[in-house]
């Protein structure tokens, strides 16, 4: 029955996907070069109408042969639907693709990245059968599996490898996370298949070098190799007809609705083999209330991120258990000390003492967060909280006094500072719209820091318009900004606090503190966490002393997980990190 | 006609050339969309040439109207699809939704428009104008919340004998189900959208036939008919209606675009993939092509019912002429 | 058939009678009533729409003024809103009063003379209970946002410690509970009206203006004027209106409440216009029309003296709906998160930021829901109420 199941499924896939290809067929090949685009044609490059269609058709072929093959197990069956508030940008297309969303399902269930991390944030073998490193830091070979297969039936090889990162190397790609190759030879020297399965990568030692290969999904060649880098965009391979060697086998996307994934029968065995499920479901809806109402009423398995207040009712609920994580985005109030009235640093140091983030984290996040006092999240080893714990704490008369010092001080009396100069102590805080909690954290800072004196304006702007005010070089139109920022494994402030990205896109703080540089030039070259440990202790305690954001805090993550659903793990690195390992019980599926 | 078909054409290019410099002058960046502190500046600029958006704004236009005129919408930033691939996915969704809920709304506006006029000033008019005012009021995402958290949470938790899927077009297992149950799975996703819909609007169609019913009862021809000796029935259906119905055609019309706004409020809360919400998200995203694409496929749809308001109101009310 | 329709002869009689006990109230003891309790003679002769209106303002203000004296005193020097505030109370005593005293007082053959359109019409109205009874409610909505500065219990921006008062259910100090920020829901509310209200009314009289010229010009001369009219009406209206609204508050990069009431009062027109174009389409094919044309009346004249008045009836109807259409559209762009700068609440934006607490804290967004709901109904009950009563045809 199962299996019968999954053929006619990846069928009527494949029945979508003409119907689709008609679509993107005669627009695909004849108009691909419309008006945004360069003057070549995908028809040109070999994709368009037949691309979809031939690839579906190539893996409905490869996996008719594994039916009949079912696991005698108990955990096998049923559909996984996972609910969450946004459509899936770039789909499976990791060469543009930078989405958290997107990353998930490129790691963890649709392709593979060469590495995974354990619970400990050590690398361990994933498409990478293992690996050796140079005794000098300047060179990785990859061994890769011998038995990973594109679910069309071809093996996963070197090949494949060194094709993704030379794609993503390749400037026309615009592969976003470019920081990831800064120390990588990018020249010819810089990768080499020595055979089909070890591909060897040289690269100037630093710190974390292992870590790119952890985030980037590998992509098949043997479909994408003729598309020329800057068309990868537009090709129907991301969210169309999406073809990985992960866990899971793509079926169907229906745009702004869902996404449509069957266990792959063909995956190794020492990697878990076939995942539990049958299918996997991932459904878009935008409403909070809608999702919540679905996973109350089992509609999905998994709620990816309630909202804080949400979770009490979860909690409520005898059907549904809340996972709670620290995860390793931050939310900041950016100060611009361009700004006359934030250039002193006191005057920074006294807005922070002046909100009381702990109460906001205990009532906003219903204590779901930790009050974050630097950059680093708790969890990385490279966090040292000690030095920097109570220095920034909530003190109404330390903020006063630090105002004080700064020379604003309330002389007419109507309850805002002024300056010798008669200039009132103002400032606008401009969040973007759509976003509740930052909204809220506006209007609380409007209200505690007028008790001290300080009169804040907060200020509404739609996403787009708020990016480009507080990113061009020249403007950098506000004075505070309320936004988050989410932390890689792999630290790297320089583009946020080097003096030398001043005028640099995230130069938003404008800092230019000479020791500052100097930590941050020195520490990506780091190999040893050891010797690393001490000057990132120093830097935090920089960033502290310095406040070129107040960090608001690290909010934990919070999923609602039906209790039908089994063996979910869910923690730093993602929601989907296990998806292959969950299984339904019987009664639920 | 067919003159009037014609002269939707510049209609809908000027439609066409509003929508686009709307769009491409409002402040902000779409490439900035992409940003991240992963990303050198040479990425982003890459992004934007690889996105069309080197090119100053009279060129774009130049090659978008061009485009335009080949039937290319152009490709989505977001989505990396072409934006007509997109539409033909969505727009039969947003289509069956508005046309259930129109076709219920009218249905119920018309007839309770009548029973009003025909009872005026009963406790029935009154009760009548009060509930459909009540619905008519609401803002139509709250009515929709309501919809889902009554008959998606409350009836499941008290396990009512009629549940209703919360939210989306189809379950998860459609492509399993029997032609049958495909069908009544697809209605009963149907049922709590379009009702959402349907109620908004049917209040006013009932406020526009009454009015309208009651101005025509009281003239002579209806007069004339009832003392002929037709019975009540015949008079109002047969000869009142027909002339009471020319306002409310004119309704038809003037829906088409609302309905834009209301699609937008229900396809979010329900999760429906359709037309409304795709604008919505991408305006939010600066997704340009789509916000186009999108917003000249309504106005044309709007041109179009338009066209047929028209047409309706010379074949019921033959007093107006078109040259 | 005459002009307006308004002049009709057997319309000449004064519809709403004059009984003998209509007289009852008028007098001494009348007069010495209504300088006590201004609006109980009127009750007294069975005129309870007025009346009740009148004794409903005159007691809530009183009520104002005696409990809130130190705000009211206070306020003749504060903010401007807080000066409109006492200003209002002290206009509002002395209006309600004095209309009083001069209805009682005022001789009944005075009244009786009134036949014009306008007083046939209030007549009309004024029987019409549940119309008067929608009346009452937007008089009483008008006068809690005018004086709303007096009667808060709380500032609307000030929070309560985050901690104890967030999301108080209903009850005690909060009377409609407090919000996720510890503000009370009760106070955002009265302020809300502000806010809900300018922005229904100016859109709606910015839209109903150009839509009604437009229309009748359009309509009533036809020829190249009705296309070009029509052509541009088909293109704004074309135009999805959520897309130019948020487009242009991205545009402007401001969503100040001005910016909301004219690019909401821009948009609405269009609709108005068509009914209008609509209603003039076949009137101008009727007798008294083609008799004014006979008599060599200038177009402008004919449009504005005799056209504009016989399709007031569908302008007010959509006037009514528009002004419940626009808020609750502004209640639709905060729930897109385009909504007004805050702190300001206006009631769309309190339905739309509680709504993710509907499971745990009903109270946030159902009540400014209800206060929309209800100002809304009311609005239409009033603009229904006018519809029957300008129309001769339904003055029975």
């Amino acid at each position: 029955m199962r299996e019968s199941r999954l053929t006619r499924s990846i069928q009527l896939a494949g029945l979508a996907m003409v119907v689709g290809a008609c679509g993107s067929g005669d627009g695909g090949a004849s108009r691909a070069a419309g008006p945004w685009m360069l003057e070549a044609s995908l028809a040109e490059a070999g994709a368009g109408v037949p691309f979809c269609e031939e690839v579906t058709a190539n893996v409905s072929a490869f996996m008719s042969q594994f039916e009949g093959q079912m696991p005698p197990s108990e955990r096998y069956g049923g559909t996984a639907v996972v609910g969450s508030i946004g459509e899936i940008p770039n789909g499976m297309n990791n060469h543009i693709s930078q989405d958290y969303t997107a990353s998930q399902h490129q790691n963890f269930v649709n392709l593979m990245t060469l590495v995974q991390y354990d619970e400990d944030l050590n690398p361990v073998a994933y498409l990478a059968e293992s690996w050796d490193v140079s005794d000098d830091n300047s060179e990785i070979t990859f061994h890769i599996r011998n038995d990973v297969y594109w679910h069309d039936g071809e093996l996963t090889d070197a090949y494949d490898v060194a094709y993704t990162f030379k794609r993503a190397i390749d400037p026309e790609t615009a592969f976003p996370n470019t920081a990831f190759w800064t120390h990588y030879d990018k020249g010819p020297e810089g990768v080499e298949v020595v055979d089909s399965f070890t591909v060897k990568f040289r690269m100037r030692p630093h710190a974390d070098f292992i870590d790119p290969w952890r985030a980037t999904a590998i992509m098949p060649e043997h479909l994408l190799a003729d598309v020329p880098s800057a068309m990868l965009g537009q090709h129907p391979f991301g969210m169309v007809c999406p073809v990985g060697n992960g866990p899971f086998i793509f079926v169907e996307h229906r745009q702004n609705s869902s996404w449509t994934f069957q266990a792959n029968p063909a995956f190794p065995h020492d990697l878990g083999g076939r995942p539990f499920v049958d299918r996997y479901v991932y459904r878009s809806i935008s409403e909070p209330t809608t999702l919540l109402t679905e996973l109350l009423t089992e509609g999905l398995s998994v709620y990816i991120r309630p909202t804080p207040d949400q979770a009490q009712a979860i909690l409520d609920s005898d059907a549904v258990d809340l996972l709670q994580y620290p995860f390793r985005d931050y939310v900041l109030v950016g100060w611009n000390s361009r700004r006359p009235q934030l250039a002193d640093k006191r005057v920074r140091q006294a807005l922070t003492r002046g909100t009381n983030r702990q109460e906001i984290v205990e009532a906003l996040l219903q204590g779901q967060g930790t009050v974050a006092n630097g950059s680093i999240p708790p969890f990385h080893w490279a966090y040292d909280g000690s030095s920097s714990e109570d220095v920034m704490s909530y003190d109404q008369n330390a903020a006063r006094a630090l105002l004080d010092a700064a020379g604003w001080v309330d002389r007419d009396g109507d309850g805002v500072r002024e300056n010798a100069s008669g200039e009132r102590l103002s400032i606008s805080i401009k969040y973007n719209d759509g976003n509740d909690l930052r909204q809220d954290i506006a209007e609380i800072m409007q209200a505690q820091l007028a008790e001290i004196g300080v009169e804040i304006a907060p200020t509404v702007v739609e996403w787009g318009t708020l990016i480009s005010q507080i990113s061009d070089p020249v403007d950098r139109d506000f004075d505070g900004v309320v936004i988050g920022w989410v932390v890689e494994y792999k630290l790297d402030d320089t583009d946020l606090f080097h003096s030398s990205s001043l005028s640099g896109t995230y130069g938003w703080a404008g800092t230019q503190r000479p020791d500052i540089d100097r930590l941050l030039d020195q520490l990506p070259l780091v190999v040893d966490r050891e010797k690393a440990k001490p000057l990132w202790r120093e830097y935090q305690e920089l960033l502290v002393d310095e406040q070129p954001y107040t960090f608001f805090y690290f909010p934990d993550r919070i999923d609602g997980v039906s209790k039908g659903l089994n063996a979910v793990v869910m923690d730093s690195r993602g929601e989907w990190l296990n998806i292959k390992d969950w299984w339904i019980s019987v009664d639920r599926r | 006609m067919v003159r009037r078909l014609l002269g939707a054409i510049p209609l809908v290019l000027g439609i066409a050339t509003i929508i686009f410099f709307v769009v491409n002058l409002a402040p902000g960046d779409p490439a900035l969309r992409f940003l991240n502190p992963n990303m050198t500046p040479e990425v982003l600029e890459q992004i934007r040439v690889n996105m069309g958006l080197d090119q100053p704004v009279h060129i774009r236009y130049v090659r978008w109207i061009g485009a335009l005129a080949r039937g290319d919408l152009g490709f989505s930033f977001t989505s990396n699809r072409p934006v007509l691939d997109i539409i033909k996915e969505l727009l039969p969704n947003t289509l069956v939704l508005s046309a259930t809920a129109i076709g219920v709304a009218f249905l119920l506006g018309i007839l309770l428009g009548i029973v009003q006029a025909v009872r005026q000033y009963s406790l029935l008019d009154s009760v009548a104008s009060i509930v459909g005012l009540f619905f008519y009021s609401m803002p139509s995402f709250w009515l929709a919340l309501m919809m889902v958290l009554v008959f998606g949470l409350f009836a499941y938790q008290g396990q009512w004998f009629i549940q209703f899927p919360p939210s989306g077009m189809q379950s998860v297992d459609y492509a399993f189900l029997s032609p049958m149950a495909k069908v009544q799975d697809r209605l009963m996703h149907l049922a709590l959208p379009a009702t959402s819909l349907a109620l908004v609007l049917a209040a006013g169609i009932a406020r526009y036939t009454r009015s309208s019913m009651l101005e025509v009862i009281r003239q002579d021809f209806v007069r004339t008919a009832r003392a002929k000796g037709l019975s009540e029935p015949v008079v109002i259906f047969k000869h009142a209606l027909r002339n009471a119905l020319i306002p409310v055609i004119t309704l038809l019309g003037l829906y088409l675009p609302f309905l834009f706004s209301g699609t937008v409020f229900i396809e979010s809360v329900f999760a429906w993939p359709g037309m409304g919400k795709l604008v919505v998200d991408s305006i939010l995203e600066r997704d340009y092509p789509v916000i186009m694409g999108g917003t000249l496929i309504f106005a044309m749809m709007v041109v179009v019912g338009n066209l047929v308001a028209d047409v309706l109101y010379a074949v019921v009310d033959p007093r107006i002429r078109y040259d | 058939m005459t002009d307006a329709g308004f002049e009709t002869s057997d319309l000449r009689v004064d519809p709403t009678g004059s009984g003998p006990n209509r007289s009852v109230g008028r007098g001494r003891g009348g007069v010495v009533l209504s300088a006590i309790l201004p609006g109980v003679p009127q009750l007294l002769v069975g005129r309870w729409g007025v009346g009740g209106l009148g004794l409903i303002v005159w007691t809530a203000l009183l009520a104002v003024l005696l409990t809130r004296w130190t705000r009211f005193a206070a306020g003749w020097g504060g903010p401007l809103d807080h000066q409109i505030a006492s200003l209002t109370v002290v206009a509002g005593l002395l209006g309600v009063w004095g209309w009083s005293m001069f209805d009682v007082s005022r001789p009944a053959e005075v009244k009786r003379t009134g036949v014009g359109q306008w007083s046939l019409a209030a007549k009309a109205f004024e029987k019409n209970r549940i119309a008067v009874l929608g009346l009452i409610v937007v008089v009483c909505v008008y006068l809690i946002a005018l004086v709303t500065p007096l009667v808060t219990p709380h500032d609307p921006a000030t929070q309560a410690s985050l901690v104890t008062a967030r999301l108080v259910p209903p009850g005690g100090e909060f009377p409609l509970g407090t919000d996720h920020l510890a503000r009370d829901v009760f106070s955002r509310i009265m302020y809300g009206a502000r806010i809900s209200l300018s922005i229904g009314f100016v859109a709606v009289g910015i839209s109903v203006t150009i839509g009604t010229l437009l229309g009748a010009v359009s309509g009533y001369l036809g020829g190249w004027v009705d296309t070009v009219v029509m052509r541009f009406v088909d293109m704004v209206i074309s135009f999805p209106r959520l897309v130019l609204l948020i487009t242009i508050v991205a545009l402007f990069d401001s969503n100040s409440i001005f910016m909301i009431m004219a690019v909401l009062g821009f948009t609405q027109w269009p609709g108005t216009t068509r009914i209008v174009r609509g209603e003039v389409l076949s009137l101008r094919e009727r007798e008294f029309i083609e008799a004014a044309r006979a008599l060599g009346f200038s177009r402008s004249r004919i449009i504005l003296r005799h056209v504009i008045p016989n399709v007031l009836a569908p302008v007010i109807v959509a006037s009514t709906l528009g002004i419940g259409n626009v808020i609750v559209l502004e209640a639709g762009l905060s729930f897109l998160g385009m909504g007004l700068q805050p702190p300001t609440p206006s009631w769309g934006s309190m339905v739309a930021d509680g709504r993710d607490h509907l499971l745990a804290a009903w109270w946030i967004s159902t009540f400014p829901g209800l206060a929309i709901v209800l100002t809304v109904v009311a609005f239409n009950l009033v603009g229904d109420g006018l519809r029957d009563a300008f129309d001769p045809r339904l003055r029975t």
